[in-house]
């Protein structure tokens, strides 16, 4: 006997809705549980409750009169809620799989509230549509506590940021331009039958019509191209650190920037610092994979007197932990596993990275703050606030990247906000060290 | 240890009746090492004999998430404990991508050998039991596709004979 798809997607939910882990780990565990051929489905379905669990919760709390205590039959209405809005399963199977999932996972007992709360849910559909249509965490499909901030910071833009977190985003490619030239990789993806067209800004990035395996694109396993959102190729351009310099990418896992300084500039000396062990694993695979080689440092980065060896850097890329909020349309969960309490500890930790990296920068030298947040707490205020604490520390952001313009100026830095079928969420600020 | 190839819908080979252990030996041992090797690679929960082209009545069943309840039977025998009938949507490891409500008692006793011979019995509900009585059905020719209507049945066939040849 195979087993049950949607028992699987309710245990990754559930796990979600305890904040015992993110999608990305979680899922890759959670397929090996299903047979090749369901893994889509199981994809889809845990990314799309994820994506949709504020608009759901919502219709959830309006059909039950008390909440479920059990994180595992919240999930499951989750699941079925989002089978009967966002998916062609015809009505009377997604309810029945769901009923089918909850018996598989020993909640028999819960069957009747489960079965019961998605056929009101469909019987009340244009009802509860027109009750909850006013309430922006239903029409934003955000959490209010973050629907609240984005509106607050981007009064005009809003939804549109919204409408760009609830999208797939696209897959774009980064070409490695010392192998390559971004015209002939082109011209190779049509060779193949691959639709792409070249990125407007990154001078080295292509955007495929439709996301595809990397396994199929030409030449990925040689290192001809990574996988890259055009905002997050726009730090190496930024930071265009010059022929056999040294380079510190400060919080460098998984790696995708590291690659591609040393793909745009062969000759500086890289070190790249993570905290984690495992997440090194990653830097050094995507390393081989490109040809290229930096120095490994795990550690603390706050802590430099433990890995820093005294020598000064010309260039520091800072891409600093964040609430990753500019990149929910490719992360999901983060609508269900942040909290609003994490913005301003997030806000505390970037500036203290901030404060200590700038001694290691030498005087005349350049430092890229990045995130990929869209809520300033994060980003101008971190910056600003550095700015006017710091005598030799100026602003240095160009308005125009590869002679366009890029992004919302801000008091300090540049916002990059979600486009839909654009790039990602992103922040960035130059900063330049007096002489 | 060895992975072993699984019979797919409409292979007649799954049909086939599969006899009692008469007495349980090595290779009976090392042919449940590898049912639960071919089950949790699949992966499945469940496997008999006959679906790995072996007329012997023998079953493995693990419906735990990390491998952790391996359960196999020899000459295994259902008992109804609760003919109260529990409703489940079931899918195969011979009938992939398919899956389809099949009605079964909720509560039932299996006696059955263990991998030394030795008799052993449990009592098994909801998704347990449904499983272990999907797996006898396989030892008696018996598909859960045989449980729905011929209309849905012969269309999962055609659609499984068509992925067959494409892969053929």
């Amino acid at each position: 006997m195979s087993r049950d798809v949607r028992a699987v997607a309710a245990r990754v939910i559930t796990a979600l809705l305890e904040e015992r882990g993110s999608l990305a780990r979680l899922l890759p565990a959670a397929e090996d549980k299903v047979e090749e051929r369901d893994r889509s489905l199981l994809r889809e379905l845990c990314y799309g409750c994820a994506r949709t669990a504020p608009r759901l919760q919502l219709i959830a709390a309006k059909l039950l009169r008390k909440k479920p205590t059990d994180a595992a039959v919240n999930a499951l209405i989750l699941l079925g809620l989002y089978q009967l809005e966002y998916t062609r399963i015809p009505d009377h199977a997604a309810i029945s799989a769901t009923v089918n999932a909850a018996r598989s996972l020993g909640l028999d007992r819960a069957t009747g509230v489960i079965n019961g709360v998605l056929r009101n849910a469909l019987r009340n559909a244009e009802q509860l549509q027109r009750k909850l249509s006013g309430n922006p965490q239903f029409s934003s499909m955000h959490p209010a506590w973050l629907q609240q901030q984005i509106k607050a910071a981007w009064p005009s833009q809003a939804s549109d940021i919204f409408r760009a977190n609830n999208t797939n985003p696209p897959m774009t490619l980064r070409v490695n331009t010392a192998k390559i030239s971004r015209a002939e990789y082109l011209q190779q993806l049509d060779d193949t039958g691959l639709s792409a067209e070249a990125c407007a800004i990154s001078p080295v990035g292509i955007t495929l019509v439709e996301p595809v395996s990397v396994n199929i694109l030409p030449g990925f396993a040689e290192g001809l191209v990574s996988v890259q959102d055009e905002s997050a190729q726009l730090a190496a351009l930024l930071l265009a650190p010059f022929e056999g310099a040294r380079v510190l990418d400060a919080c460098a896992a998984p790696g995708g920037k590291s690659c591609h300084l040393l793909e745009q500039q062969a000759s500086i000396h890289l070190s790249a610092l993570d905290i984690e062990e495992t997440r090194l694993v990653r830097i050094e695979e995507n390393l081989q994979r490109c040809g290229q080689h930096a120095e490994l440092i795990c550690a603390d980065v706050t802590q430099p007197d433990a890995w820093w060896d005294g020598q000064q850097y010309d260039h520091i890329l800072l891409d600093a932990p964040c609430s990753a909020t500019g990149v929910i349309r490719r992360n999901p969960d983060i609508k269900l596993l942040r909290r609003e309490t994490d913005i301003v500890e997030l806000a505390t930790l970037q500036s203290k990275i901030l404060r200590t990296l700038w001694p290691l920068l030498k005087p005349g030298g350049q430092l890229v703050y990045a995130t990929c947040s869209s809520l300033p707490t994060e980003n101008s205020e971190v910056v600003a606030a550095f700015i006017a604490d710091t005598e030799d520390a100026s602003d240095n952001t160009p308005e125009q990247l590869n002679d366009k313009p890029w992004g919302e100026k801000q008091v300090a830095g540049m916002q990059l906000l979600p486009q839909t079928g654009g790039g990602d969420g992103f922040y960035y600020a130059l900063l330049s060290k007096a002489e | 240890m060895a992975k072993l190839e699984i019979l797919e819908f409409p292979d007649p080979r799954l049909r086939e009746v599969a006899k009692p252990v008469a007495e349980v030996t090595d290779a009976h041992r090392q042919l449940l090492d590898d049912m639960f090797e071919t089950m949790y690679d699949a992966p499945g929960i469940g496997l008999a004999a006959i679906q790995v082209h072996v007329q012997e009545r023998i079953v493995v069943v693990d419906i735990s998430e990390d491998g952790s309840e391996p359960f196999g039977f020899i000459n295994p025998e259902i008992e109804v404990l609760d003919p109260e009938i529990h409703q489940y949507d079931e899918g195969c490891l011979s009938v992939p991508g398919f899956y389809e409500t099949v009605e079964r008692p909720r509560r039932v006793r299996v006696k059955a050998l263990d991998r030394n011979g030795e008799p052993f019995a449990m009592e098994a509900e909801g998704l347990l039991a449904v499983c272990i009585q999907h797996e006898v059905d396989h030892l008696d020719g018996k598909l859960f596709v045989d449980y729905i209507s011929p209309l849905k049945r012969n269309r999962i066939r055609s659609k499984l004979e068509k992925s067959q040849r494409r892969r053929a």
